[in-house]
């Protein structure tokens, strides 16, 4: 038990050593860099599977360059709402 | 020796050919690699628990925090609803980690520079929580699609939307790491040609890019698999929950 006492009184000392602030910034350095390489995915996938959806409908319904037109609109209009949603959910993260 | 910065993404059979009614089912050397990144998780994990000492071992302290950190990440994004997906959710994270990792060593291969890998990946998630939503709520999952306070007019434009930002989930999942990991692998290559190009007068500059770029790369290999592991709890959250 002696060895037990010995590593907590050491845990105790390291445990001072470290500053609280250096530690509480570094938590969210990495997660504000991962929200950063989330969010640019979001908007150019979403612009894809509108795209590729515009495309199918348009060898279904033989409506060449329409379908492919609109829908790509419709997959940026989901991509903004998919990044102001994550926003969204960044700036409730912040709060809490 | 290849200077082309995509051949290290280049499949090949290693061992003999099978072919199974049509289809190519050899043995490639990303095969071989996604093989010992599992074994290499499994090896971690059997000396990790081997020796349960009150005062951990090395191998045992790394065990015990990834547990802790993917205990944690579920629990604060997805709430205790998710608990009994932890197992799903911690072999995906080691799997994506150590895939992309391995890929850090020389002369290795990175499985999940592949869309296909990654795809298959994202759409297993995409799947899995698609038939928990419906298996949790039944046919209101569908409720999903449509926000509320949105006036009767607009729906049909909203809904198709959401249908859409719905079904851009594996893509964004898939092609956030693919890209991640291709781009990275490939700029080390570009990098390390030009180290060999300008010779020993000018081929420093590069060198010390190279040196800073793998400490990058280090750092994004282990951001991807985070991310991936903390999209999969927050879609897991919406099929749980079922609001936004």
């Amino acid at each position: 038990m002696k060895n037990l006492r010995e590593i907590s009184t050491r845990l105790e000392i390291a445990k001072k050593k470290i500053k609280p602030s250096l530690n509480k910034n570094k938590g969210t350095n990495a997660a504000s860099l991962g929200n950063a390489l989330k969010i640019s995915t979001e908007l150019v996938a979403a612009v894809l599977v509108g795209s590729l959806f515009g495309f199918i409908l348009d060898s279904w319904f033989d409506t060449k360059p329409f379908m492919i037109i609109c829908f790509f609109f419709v997959g940026v209009a989901a991509g903004i709402q998919n990044v102001i949603r994550s926003a969204k959910k960044m700036n409730k993260n912040i709060e809490n | 020796m290849s200077t082309n910065p995509m051949h290290q993404f280049e499949v090949y059979r290693v061992g003999p050919e099978i072919n199974i009614s049509g289809i190519n089912l050899s043995f490639t050397n990303a095969s071989f690699f996604m093989l010992i990144s599992s074994l290499l998780i499994l090896l971690m994990l059997f000396l990790g628990t081997k020796k349960k000492l009150l005062i951990p071992t090395k191998m045992q302290l790394m065990t015990e925090m990834s547990y802790t950190f993917v205990a944690k990440m579920i629990n604060d994004t997805a709430g205790s609803n998710a608990k009994p997906f932890f197992p799903f959710i911690f072999t995906l994270f080691m799997f994506v980690l150590f895939c992309n990792m391995v890929g850090m060593l020389p002369y290795s291969f990175t499985v999940t520079s592949h869309i296909i890998v990654t795809f298959i990946l994202a759409s297993l998630v995409f799947v899995g929580v698609t038939i928990i939503g419906f298996i949790k709520h039944g046919i209101k999952y569908l409720e999903l699609f449509v926000p509320k306070g949105v006036p009767v007019v607009l729906l049909p434009l909203i809904v198709i939307i959401e249908i859409i930002s719905y079904l851009s989930r594996p893509v964004s999942l898939s092609v956030r790491l693919f890209a991640n990991m291709m781009a990275g692998h490939t700029m080390l290559k570009v990098f390390g040609g030009f180290v060999i190009s300008l010779g020993l007068l000018g081929g420093w500059l590069p060198l010390g890019f190279s040196v800073a770029l793998i400490g990058l790369e280090i750092l994004v290999a282990f951001l991807q698999a985070y991310v991936f592991a903390i999209l999969t709890c927050i879609y897991l959250n919406d099929a749980l929950n079922l609001h936004h």
